[in-house]
């Protein structure tokens, strides 16, 4: 087990530099100088030249990214060259913002997913079940910036019941954040609500005509319980594996979303930090999300290990 | 609400109308200098309430909240109310003292400068603002690395404390415009206690003079500021607190003035005047802007900005570099008028020269304008020698609008004989290409300022630190350089008049229109001010009593 950890922690290291060499030559290999990008209109030669050593940009590259890394193993990812604020603070108020509305997402694409895939599959060959599937087409099939912006002008603008922008932290004011985050997070979980809807409309039609399901009837239970007690119980696992599967992509997903509704999150960080050729900001936001994968693959193999011990003995044979 | 109100707007367009009429009969005219247009509510005589907190929708994140190293028009508008300037413009576009007690004096050489101070004035933390936090604070300008202001304040050899309410400035050579850099935030006095303290964090929790004073960023999201109570004039601040939030989409800063999620909604898109002007909710400010959009050709920008101009070598090379009968050419291709018309509603006012009609020192020679006259294109170019159509490429955004224009130009010039390429580029590297002299023209713009020095020298001497044309020409260097240093306004009025006639004969910039401040307010807000400079004011705003 010793050697797997030793193995699987050393391939963890390796790709974390690798990914922080990756984005630091990428990001410089974009058109556009961050020092042009930062002087704004009122640029000279002498400005450019004064902002490039302010921000070690005229120093070799090999030399800018050994400081890149030093400063980071040292907990200090800079200030961001266009708004002078510390990176790991603006990292800090962003990521919570992101996560909050990625849970809300999740929540809301689970209970509208499950259900909805629960009366297609039950209610087979009904108008119900043609609803249900409309509805997932149109989750899947409607741009996330078009209806961000319809429930914005429906229940914003012409029917103002929620906030059209803006974020409340749960932790502050959960009845507030909950208004702030229920149409971001609609819009940001309609997709997963479709692809959970279909999962679990599958997975309950293969349950419902299972062995165990017909004698559960035969034994006399009610259709509520069948339903909600046997066949959705198991079908639930692979609609929870989906779901997980899904969250990268959530995350994804939530930069158009808080580019709509004026998220402060991680997503928006990002995006500006690009258009603003903003490197410490694209540096430090990257590393944290590098950090973040990578830790969480190493956890995930290392719980296979735990699981099923096949695998760490197969990693020592290798 | 006392606005531009419906008869003004009437002869506005009455006057656009008759301008438009003119220009068709005589084939060549100028446009006409019109008393500089501030909207604002300010004059709104309905009582307001104490308290409260005004929430303005920002078009982008400011930079850093430093006088000395912001460079963003976004940050100018966060420190009307948090930095005071030495001076300020008016609603007409004069310079006024704000923290000075008076106008600067000159000496009759033009190189030694008196600044008279008001007293007892505080800044945010308590300390004294006087001759020594001006100097501290002129000093950091000048010397501060990357500071945005050097450039701005490179007349000024020294700066020396003659009594704590007067400080003297000492000019390497005469330099009239310097009131106006002052009137801008190379004019922005911070607290020297605050200085040493944040040192070049100083941004990150400005202390200056104003209204309110900085009180919490989030990046990305809005900044917030608070009612001073040590500002000098804290009576008339009516707002306990406003946020400036920051929503890029135009779209959605209108829709969150719609739904009442903020008051102020800075930058109106054109496409959402009507929707603003129909809404009994909103009001709709009008300024008139001190900037223009124009195309710049690349006429001997060999490489890279700041050096010697030469000549083009392939692909950029060509008669449009070296030949100004083709630039004329191209320019008399151009319906201005058309083009408002067609892209922007005819929501904003066709430019033929770098200085705004509101100017002081805006005259008829500045205001010139070339006709619109396609056949006088083509027999242009026969008479250039050139193959027509003549095959030239343009640098240009690639947002719609500028997709919109850069199509309406495609049209338009295709009658006078040429061919335009258009070169859609993201912003950033669309600089990397232009300031590198890789483009032939590049459609882009200015923001003005209120000194027409700021909207001439830096473009169109040869030495200018922004000439991308690579443009260089002893008569207008010497007609620049001499409005510089000329402190009458008759006489700067006029050089600028000789300059622009000689840029018409030229044309290494061709000017196409020139914007409208537009901002949208809820209409139970008021005393919001927007002036020529396109800085929206709040100090005075407040909430209608109901």
């Amino acid at each position: 087990m010793g050697r797997y950890l030793a193995r699987r922690l050393l391939e963890s290291v390796i790709t974390f530099i690798l990914v922080t060499i990756v984005v630091f030559l990428g990001i410089r290999a974009l058109p556009g100088d961050p020092a042009r990008a930062l002087a704004g209109e009122e640029s000279d030669p002498a400005t450019l030249a004064q902002i490039r050593t302010k921000f070690g940009l005229d120093q070799p590259i090999w030399l800018q990214y050994i400081k890149y890394v030093n400063n980071a193993l040292h907990g200090d990812l800079g200030r961001s060259s266009r708004t002078g604020l510390d990176v790991s603070t603006s990292i800090r108020h962003a990521l919570p913002v992101t996560l909050q509305l990625a849970v809300f997402a999740i929540a809301i694409a689970a209970l509208i997913g499950v259900l909805a895939g629960v009366v297609a599959a039950v209610r087979r060959r009904t108008a119900a079940e043609w609803a249900a599937n409309g509805v997932a087409l149109l989750g899947l099939s409607v741009p996330s910036f078009w209806f961000g912006l319809m429930g914005i002008l429906l229940f914003a603008v012409a029917y103002p019941l929620l906030p059209a922008s803006g974020f409340v932290s749960v932790f502050d004011d959960p009845v507030q954040s909950f208004r702030h985050l229920l149409m971001p997070a609609i819009v940001l979980g309609s997709g997963l609500a479709a692809i959970i809807m279909r999962q679990t409309r599958s997975a309950m039609i293969e349950a419902m005509g299972t062995d165990y399901v017909r004698t559960a009837r035969a034994k006399g239970l009610g259709g509520g319980q069948v339903v909600f007690g046997h066949a959705l119980r198991n079908s639930l696992i692979v609609v929870t594996t989906i779901a997980g599967l899904q969250l990268g992509g959530l995350i994804s997903g939530a930069v158009i979303t808080e580019q709509i509704f004026v998220l402060p999150g991680f997503g928006k960080l990002t995006i500006d930090a690009v258009f603003t050729r903003d490197y410490p900001m694209i540096q430090g936001v990257t590393l944290v999300t590098a950090t973040a994968y990578i830790g969480i693959n190493l956890l995930v193999d290392l719980l296979y290990s735990v699981i099923d011990p096949r695998v760490r003995v197969g990693g020592a044979a290798l | 609400m006392p606005r531009s109100s419906t008869a003004t707007r009437r002869v506005a367009a009455a006057l656009a109308i008759g301008l438009s009429l003119s220009l068709i009969i005589s084939g060549c005219s100028s446009i006409k200098s019109n008393p500089p247009q501030a909207d604002n509510n300010a004059q709104d005589n309905r009582p307001v309430q104490n308290g409260g907190t005004l929430r303005v929708a920002l078009a982008g994140e400011p930079d850093a909240l430093d006088p000395t190293l912001g460079r963003t028009l976004v940050g100018r508008t966060v420190f009307t109310s948090i930095c005071e300037k030495l001076y300020d413009i008016d609603t007409k576009l004069n310079i006024v003292p704000q923290l000075a007690s008076a106008l600067p004096s000159f000496s009759s050489d033009g190189k030694t400068v008196t600044i008279k101070l008001r007293t007892g004035i505080k800044f945010a933390d308590g300390t004294a603002m006087d001759a020594a936090a001006v100097k501290a604070s002129l000093d950091r300008h000048m010397t501060l690395a990357g500071s945005a202001r050097k450039s701005e304040l490179s007349s000024v050899a020294s700066v020396a404390v003659t009594d704590p309410s007067t400080v003297t400035l000492t000019l390497k050579s005469a330099f009239t415009p310097l009131t106006a850099q002052l009137a801008d935030r190379a004019g922005m006095i911070m607290s020297p206690t605050a200085l040493t303290a944040e040192g070049d964090k100083f941004g990150t929790n400005p202390v200056c003079v104003g209204p309110f004073k900085f009180s919490l960023r989030v990046a990305q999201d809005r900044i917030e500021v608070v009612k001073d109570p040590n500002y000098y004039n804290a009576s008339k601040v009516h707002l306990d607190k406003v946020i400036y939030k920051i929503i890029a989409d135009s779209t959605t800063r209108m829709n969150n003035l719609q739904s009442g999620d903020v008051d102020v909604y800075d930058t109106v898109s054109t496409n959402d005047i009507d929707a603003l002007k129909g809404n009994s909710k909103l009001a709709l400010l009008v300024s008139d802007s001190l900037g223009y959009q124009g195309i710049t050709i690349n006429v001997g920008n060999v490489n890279g900005v700041g050096k010697p101009a030469g000549t083009l070598a392939a692909p950029y090379a060509g008669a449009m570099a070296t030949d100004a009968r083709v630039r004329q050419a191209f320019e008399e291709s151009i319906d201005r008028a058309t083009l408002n018309k067609v892209v922007f509603k005819g929501l904003y006012q066709p430019a033929c020269g770098p200085i705004s009609p509101s100017s002081p020192f805006s005259s008829d020679a500045a205001q010139a304008c070339p006709k619109y006259d396609p056949n006088a294109a083509k027999a242009l170019l026969q008479s250039a020698g050139v193959a027509m159509p003549y095959k030239v490429s343009m640098v240009i955004g690639n947002t719609p609008d500028a997709s919109r224009l850069g199509q309406a130009i495609q049209s338009m010039v295709k009658d006078g004989g040429f061919d335009l390429q258009l070169v859609p580029t993201e912003f950033a590297a669309s600089l990397d290409l232009t300031d590198a002299g890789k483009y032939q023209m590049f459609q882009i713009g200015w923001s003005g300022r209120v000194d027409p020095d700021g909207n001439t020298a830096n473009f169109l001497t040869s030495a200018g630190s922004q000439n991308n044309a690579g443009y260089s020409n002893s008569t207008m260097d010497k007609l620049l350089n001499d409005a510089r240093a000329a402190g009458d306004v008759n006489t700067r009025k006029d050089l600028y008049g000789q300059a622009i006639t000689q840029l018409h004969k030229d044309a290494p910039l061709i000017y196409l229109y020139r914007g409208q401040n537009f901002t949208g307010v809820a209409k139970n807000i008021v005393g919001v001010q927007v002036f020529p400079d396109g800085l929206i004011r709040v100090g005075t705003a407040g909430i209608a009593v109901a």
